[in-house]
């Protein structure tokens, strides 16, 4: 308790000591680190900061349970690379970027300890308003910031109306059991949507998270995204019983709309060649892949049979959420610090960050991408292990239409983990061990930088290795097992009676194990000839190079239909280009909504004295009419 | 599928057993259960890439002595040099032989002109030879005849 | 109908040209084959595509050569892409330039009739021929009517061992695993008969100026046999493969050249006859007779490889006649002093040579695939990689041939 208190004054210190960067950075990462301790604290003692009476019966309160503990632990963990890594990195930005940093941490803090609406809305607009401000600190990055600020605020529109269906019912904003309503339900869920980047509500993040300050895209990612995964669990927990009343479209529709924003993300994620878009793209499609798990937890949950399968699905979707959030915040930080130091924007143009740049970094980009790639036993690997389990059980759903829907989502969530796979080689293949450019790395304080990339890096392995542990930890050990050897609780089931078994642990053993042979054979081979790499007899040109863009050409050729592929060729240059169907949409709302307003503005507000004194007249008029 | 494939079954292509060979070469018998060969050609008349492609016809059916045609200097085990070099060839026969994982051999084909480059591990010569001449040489390498 | 096969000087340009199936030289040339001007008159060792896109967004060059399996030659194509469209070709012949004209020079008829055979090895004959051809035109040699029946033999012979091996490559690169080893087979057989009848696998030293000596007669009606055995088998094969979706689906609409492209190029032979164009020098020989050479019309790889399969078919008719009336008298086609030439497997092939006191003292060689590796890189803009390798083998020429 007294954690997650100090906690706050940190971050608020923070706030007021954003004149110094160290000061203001420092302190968010200790008090990131008592909030891991009050998350820690919180899933296993939950407590309450205390009430604030405004109204009668209208509390603000705040407090940590079991659900926003997880979530705090999480964030938190993030938080604390996040503000480490800034110590170095904000020395490039000015002075304020401190200032909302800490802000931002203050209104995830809040979020995740509001006992009622209207703390809850609080902390959701300090998060919004100074992530928004945050985006602007990099030059040139207005439309983007903007851009999130719109979507940012449409979100809390929705909030605001699902709390006031909350007052409507219960006559107060607090989250307590059996409190929630469908109207609540709906529009909070897509608030949080929105806020996860789920598409059809996804083109805000892409920019946002492309324009922003490497440290802020990270932010924007992991952290900020997460709290629409901790929305929606909220949003379900204060819900009457799921299986007494019939949720299942709800269900349905998070399933398919997990899937299709899993596959668009790595549909996209394949394509594009900008660094940070990748990344981004690979965003929605792991909140995607974690709404999804959402959906089979609720879908299961209205059959009694099928408690255990429900409560796998949930576990998963909190899985998924640690592996996105530390594989995501790593691969951010590595890829922000590559990029500052080599100052390009195209993976093509920042090859070789090993040799180039650092061998951390180029860790932190190659770790992340094997995580989300699903690499064995990484942490990304045991969420997707587990959410392909889950939609594995759907045969168990009495329902056709339940059956159909979840298996149709398999296969589109199954083929874009597989297509993030092919974008994480593109990504790490080519920044963190392709060729070397040449190019001279800029010199620039990085330990602290390395620091926090590292202290990820170890997380993404450990959670995963680790992850049967995780599991007990949370409260689930229902699901670790021995088994064939394996000793309990080494082995992760993903049922009970056992229905599919993985043990990240010793898949690392084995593994391990099985590369000491070639590691001792090259230790002891003392002659090791080293020959430039074969190119048909010549040596490779800087032009001969395969391009990211060649990588995936192929991708963007055959879903033409879905990319809008269009090849262009000119006299003496071609290029591949491909859009975003839904941000195509997005501006084309835009540019009709300008044109309105433009419209309205020159017809109705033209200036002219005469037409505004008829308004205040015409207005007169009404009301006396009216009276 | 069409039945046409079984024609081939029925028909034995393959002739010798054996391929004598006089030509003087240096055993590797390192290499004698298989082989896998590189060819490179540095400026021959395309005759001896011809007799290259024709001792891969069925006739001659090499794969039974474990002899191979590898698509990378770095799978192979003798480079086999055609013709000789014009001026813009040599170096990149020099980073070809640079390639060649260790043991290697060189078996050097000529036409009319003489190579005059001193190469590495050189095995063999052989002049206008025909694809039985190579195969010999070949299987000489690997002491199989 | 004029196509430009070579531009030489001597004290003005002279303009080698091709018109309905007779070369002469022209010292004014039309404009109708001016636009292969530029590239036969410099004999460039780099030969570009026309449509020449070279930078963009993501475009690097895709550098396949000088040693690699697949060109299986000391050359490079250079493609420029974005990833699978090709967008521009650039085809570097310079690693198998070996000076030929100049060292032809100065030479003596015999060691220069040993030099054009060894040019192109897979062209020997068509190279011995037009280069005995203009010698023997230059000096005023006539030869005998057997010898012109037995060069004619030994060219169609040769157009077989060519089209077979081409056609073995084109099923090789579509993964026919069958068809590809029966053909090598075939294509074995063929250079082996070439041994029986001349000595040599790949008809070297068999023709000579003025005529072939040395030649048993006997053999004759073995040869018929021998190729009515490698054409038949050839025929079954090759009905066969026309029913193989797969293959025929890799090879059609590939790489296609328009007929009117391939003319203003200066593109000869079956490539030639496979956009269309009724265009051979044998219809001008009076040693031929009743010539039923194949024409198609779409200029893609599978009507290269249509044209020359059933070249193969016309081949075995024309030995055929000619061994029938291997007595019969026949006129020798003449041709401009110094000049020779003839149809080679993959094209018209072209000497002019003046000879000072029996030696060489100047030689013009126009080749074949110099111009198809013109066709290829234009007709390779706008595939996809995988088409090259049956771009490149439907054209059936190599760089040896090109750069001399």
């Amino acid at each position: 308790m007294c954690f997650a208190y100090t906690a706050l004054i940190l971050y608020f210190f923070g706030v007021v000591f954003s004149f110094k960067r160290w000061i203001s950075y420092t302190l968010a990462s200790i008090g990131a680190a008592f909030a891991l301790v009050g998350g820690i604290v919180g899933t296993f003692y939950p407590f309450t900061l205390g009430n604030m009476e405004l109204l009668p019966k209208i509390y603000m309160s705040l407090g940590v349970n079991h659900t926003s503990g997880i979530f705090m632990t999480i964030a938190a963990i993030s938080w604390i690379a996040i503000s480490i890594y800034s110590i170095d990195y904000g020395k490039f930005y000015s002075k304020d970027m401190g200032l909302w940093l800490n802000l931002s941490f203050l209104g995830m803090m809040i979020i995740l300890m509001a006992g009622d609406g209207l703390t809850f809305i609080t902390g959701w607009e300090i998060m919004t308003v100074s992530s928004y401000l945050l985006i602007l600190k990099h030059k040139g990055a207005f439309k983007e910031a903007f851009e999130f600020l719109a979507f940012g605020e449409l979100s809390t529109v929705s909030l605001i109306i699902a709390f006031a269906s909350l007052f409507l019912k219960n006559g107060n904003f607090s989250f307590t059991q059996n409190s929630g309503t469908v109207i609540f339900l709906i529009m909070s869920t897509f608030a949080f949507a929105v806020k996860m980047g789920i598409f059809p509500f996804h083109t805000w993040l892409i920019g946002a998270h492309a324009k922003a300050p490497s440290n802020v895209s990270a932010l924007l990612s992991a952290p900020l995204t997460l709290m629409g995964v901790y929305g929606i669990f909220m949003a379900l927990s204060i819900m009457p019983n799921l299986h007494l009343y019939n949720f299942q479209w709800w269900g349905i529709l998070a399933i398919i709309f997990g899937a299709m924003s899993a596959f668009w993300g790595a549909l996209h994620a394949v394509a594009t060649k900008q660094l940070k878009t990748l990344p981004a793209y690979s965003t929605i499609e792991n909140n995607g892949m974690i709404l999804a798990a959402i959906g089979i937890s609720v879908m299961a949950s209205a059959d009694p049979n099928l408690a255990i399968m429900s409560e796998f699905a949930l576990i998963t979707a909190i899985m998924l959420a640690i592996s996105h959030t530390f594989s995501k915040s790593l691969l951010f930080l590595s890829v922000g610090h590559v990029k500052e130091a080599l100052n390009e924007d195209n993976i093509d143009d920042l090859r070789g960050a090993w040799s180039a740049v650092g061998k951390i970094p180029a860790l932190g980009i190659l770790i992340s991408g094997l995580s989300f790639s699903a690499f064995p036993p990484l942490a990304g690997f045991v969420g997707e292990w587990m959410l392909l389990e889950s939609f594995f059980q759907s045969y168990k759903f009495s329902d056709i239409i339940t059956r159909l829907v979840a298996t149709f989502a398999g296969i589109f969530v199954a083929l874009a983990i597989g297509m993030a796979a092919f974008s994480m080689v593109k990504l790490a293949g080519y920044t963190a061990l392709g060729y070397d450019h040449g190019k001279k790395a800029k010199r620039m304080p990085s330990t602290l930088m390395k620091v926090s990339e590292l202290f990820l890096a170890i997380l993404v392995f450990g959670f995963g290795i680790f992850a049967t542990f995780v599991l007990r930890y949370f409260g689930y050990s229902q699901f670790t097992s021995g088994l064939f050897g394996v000793p309990s609780p080494f082995l992760m089931i993903s049922s009970v009676p056992i229905f599919g078994v993985v043990s990240p642990m010793f898949f690392a053993i084995v593994t391990s194990v099985l590369f000491l042979f070639p590691l001792a054979f090259y230790l002891t081979k003392n002659k090791v000839r080293r020959v430039n790499s074969w190119n048909g007899g010549l040596p490779i040109e800087e032009g001969e190079y395969f391009t990211a863009q060649a990588y995936s050409s192929i991708i963007e050729i055959v879903f033409k239909k879905i990319y809008i592929t269009k090849e262009k060729r000119s006299a003496d240059e071609a290029h591949i280009e491909f859009v975003d169907v839904i941000s195509v949409f997005y501006d084309a709302l835009k540019g009709t909504i300008l044109k309105i307003e433009n419209v309205l503005s020159n017809t109705l507000m033209n200036g002219n004295i005469n037409a505004y004194v008829a308004y205040i007249f015409a207005v007169l008029v009404l009301i006396f009419i009216l009276r | 599928m069409k039945w046409w494939p079984t024609k081939g079954m029925k028909r034995f292509l393959t002739e010798m057993d054996n391929y004598p060979s006089k030509a003087t070469v240096k055993s590797m018998n390192i290499f004698k259960r298989s082989i896998h060969i590189y060819t490179i050609d540095v400026g021959n008349s395309n005759l001896l890439n011809f007799e290259i492609k024709a001792l891969q016809s069925a006739q001659y059916n090499t794969h039974r002595f474990g002899i191979y045609f590898a698509d990378s200097p770095r799978h192979a085990d003798l480079l086999i040099v055609l013709g000789s070099p014009t001026k813009n060839m040599i170096e990149p026969l020099m980073n070809t032989i640079e390639q060649m994982p260790k043991p290697f051999g060189i078996l050097i084909v000529e036409e009319n002109d003489e190579m005059d480059l001193e190469l590495p591990n050189v095995v063999g010569r052989l002049k206008n030879p025909e694809p039985s001449d190579i195969l010999g040489a070949i299987l000489k390498i690997m002491e199989r005849n | 109908m004029k196509i430009l096969l070579g531009v030489f000087r001597k004290d003005i340009n002279y303009y080698v040209v091709q018109d309905n199936g007779i070369v002469l030289t022209e010292t004014d040339p039309a404009d109708t084959y001016l636009p292969n001007y530029a590239s036969v008159k410099l004999r460039d060792m780099m030969i570009n595509s026309d449509q020449s896109v070279k930078d963009g967004d993501g475009v690097f060059d895709f550098r396949y050569g000088p040693v690699t399996s697949g060109v299986g030659e000391a050359g490079i194509y250079h493609l420029y892409t974005y990833g699978e469209r090709i967008l521009s070709v650039s085809i570097d012949l310079s690693y198998k330039h070996r000076n030929i004209q100049n060292r032809m020079v100065g030479l003596d008829l015999k060691s220069g009739l040993k030099m054009a055979e060894s040019i192109c090895g897979n062209f020997a004959f068509s190279h011995s021929l037009a280069f005995s051809k203009a010698v023997e035109s230059a000096i005023g040699v006539n030869v005998d009517s057997k010898s012109q029946r037995l060069r004619i033999i030994a060219l169609e012979l040769e157009r077989i061992y060519n089209h077979l091996y081409v056609i073995y490559q084109l099923a090789q690169t579509a993964s026919q695993k069958v068809l590809t080893s029966h053909l090598s087979y075939l294509f074995e057989e063929s250079l082996r008969l070439n041994k029986k009848i001349s000595g040599s696998r790949y008809l070297k030293n068999f023709n000579d100026i003025g005529g072939i000596k040395n030649f048993d007669e006997k053999t004759l009606q073995d040869l018929k046999t021998d190729v009515q055995k490698i054409v038949n088998e050839f025929k079954d094969l090759y009905e066969w493969a026309l029913e193989s979706g797969n293959f025929l689906d890799r090879l059609y609409s590939t790489a296609i050249l328009k007929s009117s492209d391939a003319m203003s190029l200066g593109i000869t032979g079956p490539t030639l006859r496979a956009s269309g164009i009724r265009e051979d020098l044998r219809y001008n020989d009076p040693a031929y007779e009743n010539l039923n050479i194949p024409i198609k019309e779409e200029g893609d790889a599978l009507s290269r490889m249509e044209v020359r399969a059933e070249e193969i078919f016309e081949s075995q008719r024309i030995i055929f006649n000619q061994i029938e009336n291997f007595d019969a008298e026949i006129n020798a086609e003449t041709t401009e002093k110094g000049f020779g030439y003839c149809e080679s497997p993959s094209g018209t092939m072209v000497y002019k040579i003046d000879l000072e006191s029996q030696n060489i003292s100047d030689v013009y060689i126009a080749t074949p695939s110099l111009f198809a590796f013109k066709g290829i890189a234009n007709s390779l803009v706008g595939n996809i990689f995988t088409d090259f390798q049956f771009a490149v083998e439907s054209f059936g020429v190599n760089f040896a041939d090109a750069a001399l």
